[in-house]
């Protein structure tokens, strides 16, 4: 029985790994499932239509393109599993993964295979690490932390300022940067701390908060945290402001934490919808019933940064597209793409938003 | 002062919840000696059930809180009670008997099964209602601080000691309790006596789910916002609290609760927050050092 | 399998259907809340949906499927009770021994030609080695549970500082992988002690709890505290094990060769994963070498007669204490080897990658496999990898299933797949129930 399991094992394993009968498989790589499904949804929402888009124009190199989509769960592990997988299917592209930590590893097999990828994931370890596959078509946690930082400094001169994060790579990050802009502009944070996720009972903090007389929270972390926070400070008579992260992009905040929402400000970069050339892109992904919010339009510019670097490149093979990813400027949803050394964004200015009403816009 | 007041006001509260857990945990340990991984989850359902039966009620126009609060916890106790008896009926049952351990990983993949049934079924996005119970009592306002008791977190310390009472009285004095605990000591002696020891069990584990369900609505009610991970960490927290209180005691599970919920609540209040769970496990292992079945457990005796 | 065969009546149809009717009627109730009705986002608050087509689609599925289990249990059990009727009085030879022995050698001779075979997949190789990574936790914490009968829930403790005692030697130091290996697996050891000691006197799901409280307590300090271990940000760039200093990448640093240049190769990163699969290979094979070993001398005897009987031990005056630690410390330091090659394999670790989860799957995969079984073991643990392979492709019902699968194996096989635990002392006798037990894993 022992044997035949053996070779079932192994015919089924080959089965799996038999690479797709593409013309030209490009692949999205996120968390479907798990606690950060949404953010998932929306680059597969987002990268499907840039795809149709792409293939309706003629695909690239007068080859079609397929999609191929990997789940990670956010899970360092199953990141690199996905990571082989993809290798396997033989993808010229990645546009992925979406946390942090899944991305640091995964990069490294990419990195081996010569595949080229395109990642939103902001911790700074993702392009400090010398790869030269990896590019980032969003801004790093310590750019975003600057301007969090500072913004906070200016606009709240004289209110008491605590610092919280949820010890995610992410989460963290971002919470030392804030803190480390806030006091080098002369704001000292009155409280740093830190919370674990997933918990629902954060009345400890609160009710901490209240005591130093905390006016503003700044918080590194989720936007599910953030939503049960609000709603327990109010419970305890404590008046919040909340300046977060990207990841406070979710309309998932406004649903959770109520009319608190509108309390809640964050970093981002700045919004694509409002990008007077991807008005079209816009009315088209309405039209289709999706509002491109979060991560959507990335994933279409991801796409659509494949696309021209290949039609530059005039090949889809590794060494050129790499060549042709750094030097070029390319015109994306998302505004004018072009990277540094490293990998990094040229231009990732981060912009202050505000919710309001259940719609976030740029805060006054 | 007062802000020692209000935090044991909150470790009150969070104690409670666990405890309502842990006794869940305590009877089901008690009578089939299994530690029931799933129990956390079941708390989950239930908190489900009570946010799809909040969203009913307020579709139909219910205003009325005590009437709306009796109706989703009449739901939520059937089906969650339901879903303790299939359990049970499903991945425990047929392992009656066997090693000790078959259960525990039966239970452990129950646990994952109902979490991802969850998910897939209701969705990863999490759940918020709009707050039901508002307000609370100002108890003591000092110029830097008012302590405020919310009447949500008055309802949960109440139902909790209600829950309590009458479990202590439903074990100790009727007759379902006195079959329960003869299956407890000896299963094949209770099953000769003419008990049905399979209907006991099972009874058992719908009172535990109930406990759960009781639990689901009132974490409901009170944070707002539930996902499909809570059972998890619960699960787990409640779990320490009946092996601290020594499991298969029921005040055990309920002191366990509490002294978990203020050490949280306190060490976080004064200490470092990220190291709380640090504290409880570190807590747990002393108590278990110096007392090897628990503060209320009976030490097991064995007789060779 | 039960042995004793009741007098069976004949089940009617009727009988049947009312049984499968009753199995429909508690799914009907099990489905309302959850499959008949959901909540909805609409628009900044809930609605409830409902799907009650869906619900009916269920409850017929339960229907149905009930009565298909039954007729299967029911044919099956005839047909087995004519096998037996049919074979008493014939004792069959081989013993069962020999079988999983025969067994055992096919696994190896597969799993050495393994990389040949897929020598261009990146994904097989891969998997495989996961595959095997499991297979030695599982026989490291055979050990204790299995062998010294004391539940762990907190394995994945010893696999963390066996992965960080490697990860901050190698970049903080500049320690390889052979100079780590001994103090990796040394430091989870001494671990293994420090946790086994104040527990000695706990028994069953006492010790539980507090090994599972361990677990928990090592990966919080692992998210805390930055200066040591970088917090949640994990450590990157671990270096790679080499070959008797090859390294496998494509140019080699100063005065160094790569692995395809010192054989004149071109290269290809399948190299290095090929080797990494060899390599745990044979830190699998000399753990299972060990463990066996260990099981003939006192020492494994001991902990066998301590999970048996404890007070027995100590009225033979054993000395419980010791036993008990270095079941502890032997499976501890099997986990920290483990968790050294993956901190080795990965390049990076973070606090994520050792969650309570990873302590309840590794010891699903003792229980599973059988405890106190190492073969067993090796097809739990290729099971429990590979059902959520293959549920890539349908990836939202991926972890159902596999929990399904937990509970359904443990039903089917309540002591674990290959149950059949052979006695370290016997006498020599083959026995027909062995055989029976054998040919039940079989099926």
């Amino acid at each position: 029985m022992k044997k035949t399991f053996l070779a079932a094992a192994c015919i089924a394993l080959g089965a799996l790994s038999t690479p797709a009968l593409a013309d030209l498989p490009v692949a999205i790589a996120g968390p479907m499932t798990g606690q950060y499904a949404s953010a998932g949804d929306q680059i597969r929402k987002g990268a499907e239509m840039a795809i149709a888009d792409i293939n309706a124009r003629g695909g690239v190199l007068g080859e079609k393109l397929t999609l191929e989509v990997g789940d990670d769960a956010c899970d360092p592990k199953q990141a690199v599993s996905v990571a082989n997988t993809m290798v396997n299917k033989g993808i010229v592209f990645m546009h992925g993964h979406w946390c942090s930590s899944s991305t640091i590893p995964a990069s490294d097999v990419y990195a081996e295979s010569d595949i080229p990828m395109a990642t939103v994931s902001t911790n700074p370890q993702v392009t400090e690490r010398g790869l030269k596959n990896v590019f980032r078509i969003m801004g790093r946690d310590d750019q975003q932390g600057l301007v969090a930082g500072n913004y906070l400094a200016s606009h709240f001169k004289g209110k008491k300022i605590a610092v919280l994060d949820d010890k995610s790579a992410y989460g963290k990050g971002l919470a030392d940067e804030i803190a480390k802009a806030m006091t080098a502009k002369g704001a000292k944070p009155v409280l740093r701390e830190s919370i674990t996720a997933g918990e629902k009972d954060y009345s400890g903090i609160v009710t901490k908060l209240k005591q130093a007389g905390v006016d503003v929270l700044a918080y590194g972390g989720y936007h599910t945290e953030v939503a049960l926070i609000l709603r327990q400070a109010q419970q305890a008579g404590l008046k919040l402001t909340v300046m977060g992260g990207d990841t406070m992009t979710n309309s998932e905040l406004v649903t959770a934490a109520g009319p608190t929402a509108d309390n809640v400000m964050f970093t981002f970069s700045p919004d694509p919808r409002k990008n007077p050339d991807a008005a079209p892109i816009v009315e088209k992904f309405r039209a289709a019933k999706i509002e491109p919010e979060g991560y959507v339009m990335y994933a279409y510019a991801a796409m659509q940064l494949f696309e021209q670097a290949a039609t530059k490149a005039k090949s889809t093979k590794y060494a050129a597209l790499e060549k042709a990813m750094r030097g070029g400027t390319f015109k994306t949803v998302i505004g004018d793409l072009s990277f540094d050394a490293k990998g990094d964004q040229k231009a990732p200015g981060f912009v202050v938003y505000q919710w309001k009403d259940g719609k976030y816009d740029y805060a006054k | 002062m007062a802000y020692a007041l209000q935090q044991l006001i909150n470790g009150l509260t969070l104690g409670s919840m666990y405890g309502l857990i842990a006794i869940g945990y305590t009877m089901v340990y008690g009578i089939i000696g299994m530690i029931n991984f799933a129990h956390g989850d079941i708390f989950m359902v239930s908190a489900f059930i009570a946010v799809t039966a909040f969203t009913l009620l307020a579709a139909a126009d219910v205003t009325s809180v005590p009437l709306a609060l009796t109706f989703v916890l009449i739901v939520s106790i059937f089906f969650t009670s339901a879903y303790g008896w299939a359990v049970e009926r499903i991945a425990y049952r047929p392992l009656r008997g066997s090693t000790r351990l078959a259960p525990l990983i039966s239970a452990i993949g129950m646990s994952i099964f109902l979490q991802n049934a969850v998910q897939l079924t209701q969705g990863a996005r999490v759940k918020p209602i709009p707050p039901v119970i508002q307000g609370g009592l100002e108890v003591w306002s000092t110029p830097e601080f008012t302590v405020q008791i919310g009447w949500s977190q008055l309802l949960i310390i109440a139902v909790t000691v209600v829950m309590m009472v009458g479990f202590t009285w439903l074990i100790t004095q009727t007759p379902f309790g006195r079959q329960q605990r003869s299956c407890e000591q000896d299963r094949t002696m209770a099953s000769l006596l003419g008990i049905n020891v399979d209907r006991t069990i099972s009874f058992t584990f719908m009172l535990g789910a109930s406990l759960a369900a009781v639990a689901g609505v009132m974490v409901t009610v009170y944070y707002g916002v539930i996902d499909f991970y809570i059972g998890f960490l619960a699960g787990i927290k409640a779990f320490t609290a009946a092996v601290l209180g020594g499991i298969g005691s029921l005040p055990g599970a309920m002191l366990g609760g509490l002294l978990i919920g203020l050490i949280e609540s306190f060490w976080s209040a004064y200490l470092w927050a990220e190291y709380k769970d640090v504290a409880t496990f570190a807590i747990l292992v002393l108590v278990l050092m110096l007392r090897p079945s628990g503060l209320l457990g009976r030490p097991e005796v064995e007789k060779v | 399998m039960s042995a004793v065969v009741f007098a069976r009546h004949q089940i009617t149809p009727a009988e049947r259907l009312r049984d499968a009717g009753w199995v429909a009627f508690v799914a009907l109730i099990l489905g309302i809340p959850l499959i008949g009705l959901t909540t909805v986002d609409a628009g900044g608050s809930l609605e409830v949906s409902t799907r009650f087509g869906l619900l009916a689609a269920c409850v017929v599925a339960a229907f149905g499927g009930r009565l298909g289990l039954r007729w299967m249990i029911d044919t099956m059990g005839a047909r087995k009770l004519e096998r037996q009727r049919a074979d008493t009085g014939k004792s069959v030879g081989i013993s069962p021994v020999k079988v999983v022995n025969v067994i055992g050698w096919i696994a190896l001779g597969a799993s050495i030609a393994l990389p040949i075979m897929y020598s261009d997949n990146r994904y097989v190789v891969d998997t495989a080695t996961t595959v095997l990574i499991y297979v030695m936790l599982g026989w490291g914490l055979n050990v204790v549970v299995g062998l010294a009968g004391l539940l762990d829930l907190g394995y994945v403790a010893f696999y963390a500082v066996g992965a960080y005692s490697y990860a901050l030697l190698s970049t903080q130091y500049g320690w390889g992988f052979w100079e780590a290996l001994p103090v990796s697996g040394g430091l989870a050891a001494t671990f293994g002690i420090l946790l086994g000691y104040p527990i000695l006197r706990l028994r069953g799901d006492y010790l539980a709890i507090v090994t599972l409280g361990f677990g928990e307590i090592i990966r919080i300090i692992l998210v805390n505290w930055t200066e040591f271990s970088n917090g949640p940000n994990g450590i990157s760039s671990i270096p790679r094990p080499t070959l008797f200093g090859l390294e496998f990448s494509r140019s080699a640093a100063e005065g160094e060769q790569t692995f395809s240049t010192f054989f004149g190769i071109d290269y290809s990163p399948m190299h290095r994963l090929i080797f990494l699969y060899y390599l745990i290979l044979v830190l699998a094979l000399l753990t299972h070498a060990f463990v066996s070993r260990l099981r003939k001398l006192p020492i494994g005897r001991a902990w066998e007669a301590l999970r048996e009987d404890e007070i027995a031990c100590q009225a033979m005056g054993m000395n419980t204490t010791n036993i008990k630690l270095s079941a502890f410390a032997i499976g501890a330091m099997l986990g920290g080897f483990a968790g050294m090659f993956f901190a080795a394999r990965q390049g990076f670790i973070s606090p994520e990658s050792f969650t309570f989860t990873e302590s309840a799957i590794i010891l699903a995969i003792v229980v599973l496999g059988g405890m106190g079984s190492q073969m067993g073991v090796v097809l739990a643990a290729t099971l429990l990898v590979l059902i959520p392979e293959f549920g890539r492709n349908f990836s939202e019902y991926r972890m159902l299933l596999f929990g399904a699968a937990m509970v359904l194996i443990m039903v089917w096989k309540p002591s674990g797949l290959l149950s059949h635990r052979e006695p370290t002392l016997r006498l020599s006798r083959g026995g027909a129930r062995n055989q029976d037990a054998l040919e039940e894993a079989a099926q």
